[in-house]
């Protein structure tokens, strides 16, 4: 029995090799692979051939012995085939290769397996949005250079090249080394002594971080390399992990001041923007959330009180820092 | 769970309880809070039994609250205290010949909860064998938990609706102000409500040995 589940899910994992292979090409020798199919389609007749002939049982013959002779060699000449086929297939396993292991997209590869392309065609869409959003990034990087430039001159001499011309490479600031990422996250963690920042990567190599600001809130906070994706900011008595021990990255927090303060901090990551130096944003991001140490002591620069509709100052400017209200800033 | 105040509210002039409870609720109502259910907190008094004599006996409170329906604190005023299963009160009848109740004592105080935003404000009468002693006013701000951040936040909150007279930071908060107010245990709110009782229970009593 266990030979035969074996046999079926080796059979059904290579043919989900065979697919990934059409999706990820390097590295498989193809021509191999499709002789271990047959060669794992042998092993399987043979191991039913065995069973067939147990479930049979001895044939008719005119002695016992030679009935219980005749069942043992065929019994043994089944089991020999068997084996001959399972070396053959563990053979020709091992000239077949590994499939690429630099899949760019990590577990959302494992979308293109899904058989009914064309009624949900989600991996080839996420392929496109994917390169459109990286395309994107190039853009702006390439736009803002030009524009930091403020020159005077009417026509870019520089940038005169044609697009033909200009080079298509990705933009280096997505791609960063995950150990990058870290020593960057790590050393904005020391600037702050009341703000405590943890890593973690579960999905792939983005990074979500988990910011602990005293005792008022945490943040939880979703990077793409070293830009900042979206945030989640909750109290500092709600919970962060959900049933599986996971971080949860997606629920609400149930405090309507920290539903605001998420709000703002969305603001706040689509205001600080430098495409060519990442890290200088995530630093004045962090600087800017720290402000909300002072989050429940503070009364609003404007108007002075503490309460505004129930909920305290929660905006704060983004070059000074100060708290106003969210019905009071300017 | 977060920082939590309670206060006595003076029954307004030429009013009843019952009318200032309702002019609270109006207030509050204005104010657009949201009506959300009722709230119980009750305490019951048991006396020591066995003592040295010549010592007056020592008072163990058993205080419920169905804020926490499934569990019950017992405490000795600013002594230890003990927070346990709801079952605890059969234990207490098993412990007659320790603890006597004093049925006399038992302290109530019932009323609405209305939310506010991140407010939770609970306005009560507390009563004691059913006669009506004072008004309760229980306010809490969730979202915060360290008491000495939100107190000027909370005061301003109260006078909105209270007037102005100044609520005065609790005891118990003077105590611990940066420190982490543990919202798992309500022993800081109890504690509150069992110095509120003991006021009001006094001031109808002058001069009672009772205590």
């Amino acid at each position: 029995m266990r030979l035969h589940s074996m046999t079926s899910s080796l059979s059904a994992s290579s043919r989900e090799t065979a697919k990934m292979a059409d999706v990820v090409n390097v590295g498989v020798n193809l021509d191999a692979f499709s002789h271990a199919i047959s060669g794992i389609q042998a092993l399987r007749s043979s191991v039913s051939r065995v069973f067939e002939s147990l479930k049979d049982g001895m044939k008719n013959r005119e002695t016992l012995e030679g009935r219980e002779k005749q069942f043992i060699a065929e019994f043994q000449d089944n089991l020999q085939a068997v084996n001959r086929d399972l070396n053959e297939l563990e053979r020709l396993s091992g000239l077949v290769g590994r499939p690429s292991e630099s899949h760019p997209l990590h577990n959302s590869g494992l979308l293109s397996l899904d058989p009914v392309q064309d009624k949900t065609p989600l991996y080839s869409q996420l392929l496109q949005a994917y390169k459109w959003s990286n395309k994107l990034q190039y853009h702006a990087g390439l736009a803002s250079s030009l524009l930091n430039q403020q020159s005077l001159k009417r026509s870019a001499n520089q940038m005169g090249a044609s697009a033909k011309r200009r080079p298509k490479v990705q933009p280096s600031t997505l791609v960063l080394p995950p150990q990058y990422v870290d020593d960057v996250i790590s050393r904005i963690g020391r600037m702050f002594p009341d703000m405590t920042i943890e890593l973690f990567r579960p999905n792939g190599t983005s990074a979500v971080l988990l910011v602990t600001l005293g005792k008022v809130l945490k943040a939880i906070v979703v990077m793409r390399s070293l830009f900042i994706d979206r945030t989640v900011v909750r109290g500092f008595n709600e919970n962060v992990y959900n049933e599986d021990r996971k971080l949860d990255i997606w629920t609400k927090s149930q405090y309507q001041v920290f539903q605001k303060v998420t709000d703002h901090a969305t603001t706040a990551l689509l205001h600080y923007q430098l495409p060519q130096m990442p890290d200088v944003v995530v630093r004045s991001f962090m600087t800017w959330l720290r402000s909300y140490i002072k989050l429940f002591q503070s009364s609003c620069q404007r108007c002075g009180r503490f309460l505004q509709d129930g909920l305290p100052p929660t905006w704060r400017d983004f070059r000074t820092l100060e708290a106003f209200h969210d019905t009071c800033r300017m | 769970m977060g920082v939590t105040c309670v206060c006595q509210v003076p029954v307004a002039e030429g009013k009843s309880v019952q009318q200032t409870v309702d002019i609270l609720h109006k207030k509050l109502e204005q104010l657009g809070a949201v009506k959300q259910g009722s709230f119980c907190v009750d305490c019951e008094t048991y006396h020591a039994t066995g003592n040295v004599s010549g010592q007056p006996s020592k008072l163990l409170y058993v205080m419920h609250n169905s804020e926490t329906p499934l569990s019950c604190l017992a405490l000795f005023e600013g002594g230890p205290c003990l927070i346990a299963d709801a079952n605890f009160d059969v234990l207490m009848v098993k412990l007659k010949s320790h603890f006597q109740n004093s049925k006399a004592h038992k302290v109530e105080c019932r009323g609405s909860r209305y939310r506010y935003c991140d407010f939770l404000i609970k306005v009560g009468t507390v009563t004691m064998s059913s006669s009506a002693r004072g008004i309760s006013v229980e306010v809490e701000y969730c979202p915060c938990v360290v008491p000495g951040d939100c107190w000027n936040l909370m005061k301003e909150f109260t006078q909105s609706f209270l007037g102005p007279s100044v609520p005065e930071l609790p005891s118990v908060f003077a105590a611990k102000p940066e420190g982490l107010f543990a919202p798992a245990d309500s022993v800081d709110t109890m504690t509150q409500y069992l110095e509120l009782f003991n006021k009001l229970r006094k001031l109808q009593i002058p001069g009672s040995n009772v205590r």
